[in-house]
């Protein structure tokens, strides 16, 4: 167990946890864009930056990602510093910059007083803050479909030669945890496209409603060795099933009371 | 003292009071939650069924995170979801053979039945005890056996 001062208060940690996640057990809002706790912490936007400092230090402080330093003990932490608002109003303005349509960047910025970007604004902005949680998780989920390409102003998130990705199941985590929405998909009918590929939806037989892709419900089906027969229909038909069957079994009991 | 949890489905009327309780009980922000219970005609007139997570032993939604957001509470024994983890791929939703991993689309996040951490509020509000905790003794069987046909004596 570590002992640490966050913001003027005594909060315990586990040896080896990531101080953002500490800061955020206490009740402590800050931004982070590129965190999941699914993934490895990776320290993208800088946004969870705070200040650091000891005793020992003698006035000497620190600037560090919380998502990726460690805790220490009789670590004293400042999240709301005058420094580190002033950090964070530089990252979110050069965000802004890069990302003016995206509606998270605008109210994040509000939210620190920024309404215009200072910088220049980017022209053909798309909006992706090169985060890198839609790579991670993908390669987290076991399927590296996705990774970042090029390098410096050129660096993109694309799956291999810009075609079809042929390890991609169609599952969405990468759209749906995206910090920004960019990355698009269609839910048509009995189709779903992601990433320039189409993939066939299960219909539940009874109903009709859409599932998962039935690539996606392959793959765990082979891999997590879970029968096929699970995904054909859906959750609420799944729900009537179970209230059908219970109530054969307790029609029994009733028949054998009257 | 360990509890469990017991639904007697020939004791439910139908009213729907757990479903509320549940609802209320994981409402956000003052949102009300998705019920992680639900109330289904047993195919028989007045005959209901609680429909609620069974907390399988092997359980297929844990089996098909790819992202190890659901676990097992050794203390409670219930399946839980940690949300902080979940990346709403809804691989858990499609695999749960019995539909008890829902999506809460108001919260936009996928719910399960965690047994409120071990004292379920839907038992506290059930008006006729189709919802009980009831204490473990010793010797119990670790879960009751359903019975697989019809009694053949039907007195």
């Amino acid at each position: 167990m570590v002992h640490l001062i966050i913001n003027g208060k005594v909060a315990q940690a586990e040896e080896g946890e990531m101080l953002l996640t500490v800061i955020r057990r206490q009740g402590i809002e800050i931004p982070a864009l590129c965190h999941h706790e699914a993934v490895e912490p990776f320290g993208a936007c800088r946004l969870c930056t705070v200040e650091i400092t000891k005793e020992e230090w003698n006035g000497w402080k620190n600037h560090v990602t919380s998502c990726l330093y460690p805790v220490e003990s009789n670590l004293i932490v400042n999240t709301h510093s005058p420094t580190v608002i002033e950090l964070r109003k530089t990252l979110i303005d050069l965000l802004l910059a890069r990302c003016p349509n995206s509606l998270k960047i605008r109210q994040l910025a509000e939210e620190y007083g920024i309404t215009k970007t200072s910088y220049e604004e980017i022209p053909d902005a798309d909006n992706c803050i090169l985060c890198g949680l839609c790579t991670r998780i993908c390669d987290q989920m076991g399927f590296d479909a996705i990774s970042t390409v090029d390098r410096g102003h050129g660096k993109r998130v694309a799956p291999p030669f810009d075609e079809a990705p042929p390890d991609c199941v169609g599952c969405l985590a990468c759209a749906l945890n995206c910090p920004t929405n960019v990355i698009e998909f269609t839910d048509e009918g009995n189709y779903r496209t992601i990433w320039k590929k189409q993939f066939e939806l299960i219909t539940c037989a009874k109903c009709g409603k859409k599932t998962i892709t039935k690539e996606f419900a392959e793959v765990l089906s082979e891999s997590r060795n879970i029968p096929m027969s699970y995904f054909e229909i859906c959750d609420e038909c799944h729900r009537k099933e179970l209230a059908q069957a219970m109530g054969g079994i307790c029609s029994w009991s009733r028949e054998a009371v009257s | 003292m360990k509890s469990r949890f017991v639904v007697t489905p020939n004791l439910c009327t139908g009213c729907r009071t757990c479903e509320l309780a549940c609802s209320f009980a994981h409402a956000i922000d003052g949102k009300l939650g998705k019920s992680r219970i639900t109330v289904l005609n047993g195919g028989m007139k007045d005959l209901w069924i609680p429909v609620v997570c069974l907390q399988c032993d092997d359980p297929a939604c844990v089996k098909s995170c790819l992202v190890d957001a659901l676990r097992r509470n050794p203390e409670t024994g219930a399946v839980e979801l940690n949300q902080e983890k979940c990346v709403k791929c809804m691989a858990c939703v499609a695999a749960c053979p019995f539909g008890c991993s829902l999506f809460d689309e108001q919260h936009d996040m996928v719910v399960k039945c965690d047994l409120c951490g071990g004292d379920p509020v839907c038992a506290h509000f059930c008006p006729s005890e189709a919802l009980s905790l009831k204490p473990i003794t010793e010797n119990q069987p670790h879960r009751q056996q359903m019975p697989t046909s019809a009694p053949s004596t039907v007195k």
